[in-house]
C-alpha cells in the first residue's frame, strides 16, 4: 500500500445520519460522499439509528433533532447509554435556531450542534472542524 | 475542492431538488391552507401543529438547496404559527405573503 493510499484510508471516515426528513438525509449524504468521499449510513429514525450505530460503529453520528416517536435529545441519551455506541461522537443537525433552544442542545453534552440548512459544499468541513478531523 | 466535484455536486442537488419537489409543494400547500383557515377563523390546533412542522421543514431544507431567501420566510412563519393560538390579522396578512413567495421561490428554481 503506498502512503498516499494509507492517507486517504485513513481520511475516509465512515458517518451515520439519523433524520426522519428523507430529502435532509440525501442530501446531507450526498455532501459527504462526494465532497469528502466519506462513507455514509442512514437510518431515518432514533429507533433504526440506534440499532445502525452498534452495527456500523461509524466514526461519527449526524443526529436531527425533531423526530416522530424518539426525538434527538432521546436518541442521543439512548446512544451514550449502551456501551457499543458511547465513544461514537454525536453531532446534533436542527433547524431550531432560537437561543433557548441552543442552550438545550449544549446542555446534552453533545460534541456540537450544526444547524440547518446547511451549506453542501461546507458541511464535511464544519464536521471535521469541530472533531479535529482537519 | 476541485470544480468537477462541485460541477457533480451540483448536478446530484438539481435531481434531488425534483425528486423532493412534490414534497417541498406540498409544505407550501399545508401554508397555504392554515392561510385560508386563519382568514375564516377555523384553523385547528391541529393545523396549527401541521403548519408548524411544514414551516419548519421548509426552513430546514430550502437554504440547503440554494434558497435562502425561502428558509428566512419559511422560518418567519414558523415563529409567528408558533406564537399560540391567537394570530393577529397583521400576521394573518404576512402568513400570507410569505406563502405565496414561497410558492413563487419552489416553483422558480432552476
Amino acid at each position: 500500500m503506498t502512503e498516499r493510499v494509507a492517507e486517504v484510508l485513513a481520511m475516509a471516515h465512515r458517518i451515520l445520519i439519523i433524520d426522519d426528513e428523507d430529502d435532509i438525509r440525501e442530501v446531507a449524504a450526498l455532501s459527504l460522499e462526494t465532497v469528502a468521499g466519506w462513507e455514509v449510513t442512514t437510518a431515518n429514525s432514533g429507533a433504526q439509528g440506534l440499532a445502525r450505530a452498534v452495527e456500523y460503529q461509524p466514526d461519527a453520528i449526524l443526529l436531527d433533532v425533531m423526530m416522530p416517536g424518539m426525538d434527538g435529545p432521546t436518541t442521543f441519551r439512548a446512544l451514550r447509554a449502551n456501551a457499543a455506541t458511547a465513544h461514537i461522537p454525536v453531532l446534533l443537525l436542527t433547524a431550531k435556531v432560537q437561543s433557548t433552544d441552543q442552550r438545550r442542545f449544549a446542555d446534552l453534552g453533545v460534541d456540537a450542534v450544526l444547524f440547518k440548512p446547511f451549506d453542501p459544499l461546507m458541511l464535511s468541513s464544519q464536521i471535521a472542524g469541530v472533531l479535529g478531523w482537519n | 475542492m476541485a470544480p468537477g466535484k462541485q460541477t457533480v455536486l451540483n448536478e446530484a442537488l438539481d435531481r434531488l431538488w425534483i425528486q423532493f419537489l412534490p414534497q417541498m409543494v406540498e409544505r407550501v400547500r399545508t401554508l397555504e391552507t392554515a392561510c385560508a383557515a386563519l382568514a375564516t377563523g377555523t384553523l385547528s390546533m391541529g393545523q396549527r401543529a401541521e403548519v408548524n412542522t411544514a414551516a419548519h421543514k421548509l426552513a430546514g431544507v430550502l437554504g440547503t438547496f440554494g434558497l435562502t431567501k425561502g428558509t428566512i420566510l419559511a422560518r418567519e412563519a414558523e415563529i409567528i404559527y408558533s406564537g399560540g393560538p391567537d394570530t393577529d390579522p397583521e400576521d394573518a396578512a404576512r402568513l400570507n405573503v410569505i406563502a405565496g413567495q414561497l410558492r413563487s421561490i419552489v416553483a422558480n428554481r432552476k
